[in-house]
């Protein structure tokens, strides 16, 4: 119980710390205002030649507002990988082994803070101008709640993600690579750019079937279309997914243990 | 009447040899090792304020990460307050202060208060007896106009200051100094220097420094082990090391760069090394 504490107690400090860093809205909302209008544009385009007004049962508002909330998730997406590089390249990774923390728990914990007020932000911002763009979508409040039932998860499942890219800095010269294709597969395996429902059948079954469509496209599609199914089917992925990933994170880190000593000791 | 003196650090034949491996070509690799720590002996009473010094790359900070049970090493063991540092490293975390001079525990962006608090949480400590070690701190450390400002905005002795303040906060025995004056000004450096003597000497707080400064072994510790390539070169008392007659005149760091050059001069063996110096 105590040890859950310590790692809340990291989490709020984290979120406070990140505080300072609310100014950042106004520029996001700059940003997320040109991302989205252009995408609204685009989609304009493709449903002017739909007289149902419906594409694979998105509206356009929908559309607009899933791209709104997939924008939300991967900008206030973590910036674990530099921030382990850097703890291994430089031994700072020293100055959390000496307390008694788990230092994979402790980025966890830190990172859940930092992408819950990184989130709130960009959300805020882009909320405002899906509103400006195509006013507010039905089941607006049970939408919000069924993803934010399962954001928490995503946000864990993405941290172990880039977990597992950082910790390759034991290995690798540098994680810039890396990092940089894991988060454009993020992007577009998970749905960002075209909601999953958009592709092809068979290469959508593909894409279900890979962590990402369960950080961005499960939470967002959620948003716009609430169904208890799929909230269930999202969840059950989710927990699956962080699963196999912690076991992942648990085998390299104790690899990664025994090498600290080339970098940076 | 026989005094039996409690060890807080036991090192016994203590041995880190690094794999090194080197491109060869394309996809060749070869391998070699590096000796990084050879057979460290030594042993640091309770209480006692010693200085681990030694040029760049001889081995101090690979000891030091053996010895907070960071590193693993290849032989040897070594007891840190009774602990194996490398099996109980999470229950010995509860009862060690660090502080690494150019690595900052505390929250860049909040008040020290608020990394305070944070670590109380991280070291179990009870929340009536946090507020009267944290008012001791506080008062001892001269913090109280300090610690509600955000750590950015402190100037780097200031921050120094509740750098060690907050490794302190769950009454280690043990307090391992890592470069803790780097970069400070005279002053600063003084006054941080003077707090660890007095923590050291009132307190009783076991104190393990590393430092290229030598004011800072001067000032806080008694016993100095210098320890180049890897090997411990001298094991004295500060006062016996400055009263050498082959230091007469010198300063500390002339008589610590002569031992370094000495271990450096490859015309000279190992056991003319070792006679010169001792």
């Amino acid at each position: 119980m105590s040890a859950l504490k310590k790692y809340w107690a990291i989490a709020w400090i984290s979120a406070k710390s990140n505080l300072a860093y609310v100014s950042e809205v106004w520029s996001r909302l700059f940003f997320l205002a040109v991302i989205l209008y252009v995408f609204m544009c685009v989609w304009k385009a493709t449903f002017a030649n739909n007289p149902a007004g419906r594409f694979e049962g998105f509206t356009l508002n929908e559309i607009v507002w899933y791209l709104a909330f997939a924008e939300a998730i991967i900008m206030s997406s973590p910036r674990v990988t530099p921030l382990v590089d850097e703890d291994v390249r430089t031994g700072a990774i020293a100055v959390q082994l000496v307390r008694p923390l788990s230092y994979p728990l402790y980025r966890l914990a830190s990172n859940f803070g930092e992408q819950i007020v990184r989130f709130a932000t960009t959300f805020f911002a882009a909320a405002v101008i899906a509103v400006v763009l195509g006013g507010v979508p039905d089941n607006f409040a049970t939408g919000l709640l069924f993803a934010l039932i399962v954001l928490p998860f995503a946000f864990v499942l993405d941290f172990l993600g880039y977990l597992l890219v950082g910790l390759s800095a034991f290995w690798f010269e540098d994680t810039t690579g890396l990092a940089l294709i894991y988060s454009r597969l993020t992007m577009i395996a998970g749905g960002m750019l075209l909601p999953l429902e958009l592709f092809p059948e068979n290469f959508r079954l593909v894409l279900k079937g890979l962590p990402f469509a369960y950080i961005v496209n499960g939470p967002a599609g959620l948003f716009v279309h609430p169904d208890l199914t799929v909230l269930g089917m999202v969840l059950v992925n989710q927990l699956v997914w962080i699963a196999v990933f912690s076991l992942l994170v648990a085998a390299v880190y104790r690899k990664a243990l025994g090498r600290i000593a080339l970098n940076g000791g | 009447m026989v005094i039996v003196m409690k060890l807080a650090v036991e090192v016994d034949n203590l041995r880190k040899v690094y794999e090194v491996h080197k491109r060869r070509g394309l996809f060749a690799r070869e391998k070699s090792e590096v000796v990084s720590v050879d057979n460290v002996s030594f042993s640091v009473p309770e209480g006692q304020a010693l200085a681990f010094v030694g040029p760049n790359g001889a081995g101090k900070s690979t000891t030091i990460r053996m010895l907070t049970g960071i590193l693993r090493p290849t032989s040897g063991s070594a007891r840190v307050l009774g602990f194996d540092p490398w099996k109980d490293r999470a229950r010995m975390a509860f009862h060690i202060g660090a502080v690494f001079g150019q690595r900052s525990q505390l929250w860049y962006h909040l008040p020290a208060g608020d990394t305070f608090d944070l670590l109380a949480r991280i070291y179990n400590i009870d929340p009536r007896e946090y507020k009267k070690r944290r008012d001791e701190l506080v008062e001892r450390f001269d913090l109280g106009a300090l610690i509600d400002v955000p750590v950015r905005k402190l100037s780097l002795g200031q921050r120094m200051r509740a750098e060690v303040a907050a490794s302190l906060l769950h009454k280690p025995k043990l307090l391992m100094l890592d470069e803790p004056t780097i970069g400070l000004d005279i002053n600063a450096r003084h006054q941080l220097r003077e707090l660890i003597r007095e923590w050291n000497r009132r307190d009783g707080l076991t104190v393990f420094l590393t430092s290229h400064d030598t004011g800072d072994i001067e000032s806080v510790a008694e016993r100095v082990i210098i320890i180049n390539h890897g090997r411990i070169v001298l094991d004295d008392t500060v006062d016996d090391l400055r009263n050498r007659k082959e230091f007469a005149g010198l300063s500390l760091e002339d008589a610590l760069a002569h031992i370094y050059g000495l271990e450096h001069d490859a015309s000279l063996d190992d056991d003319k090394v070792e006679a010169l110096i001792s």
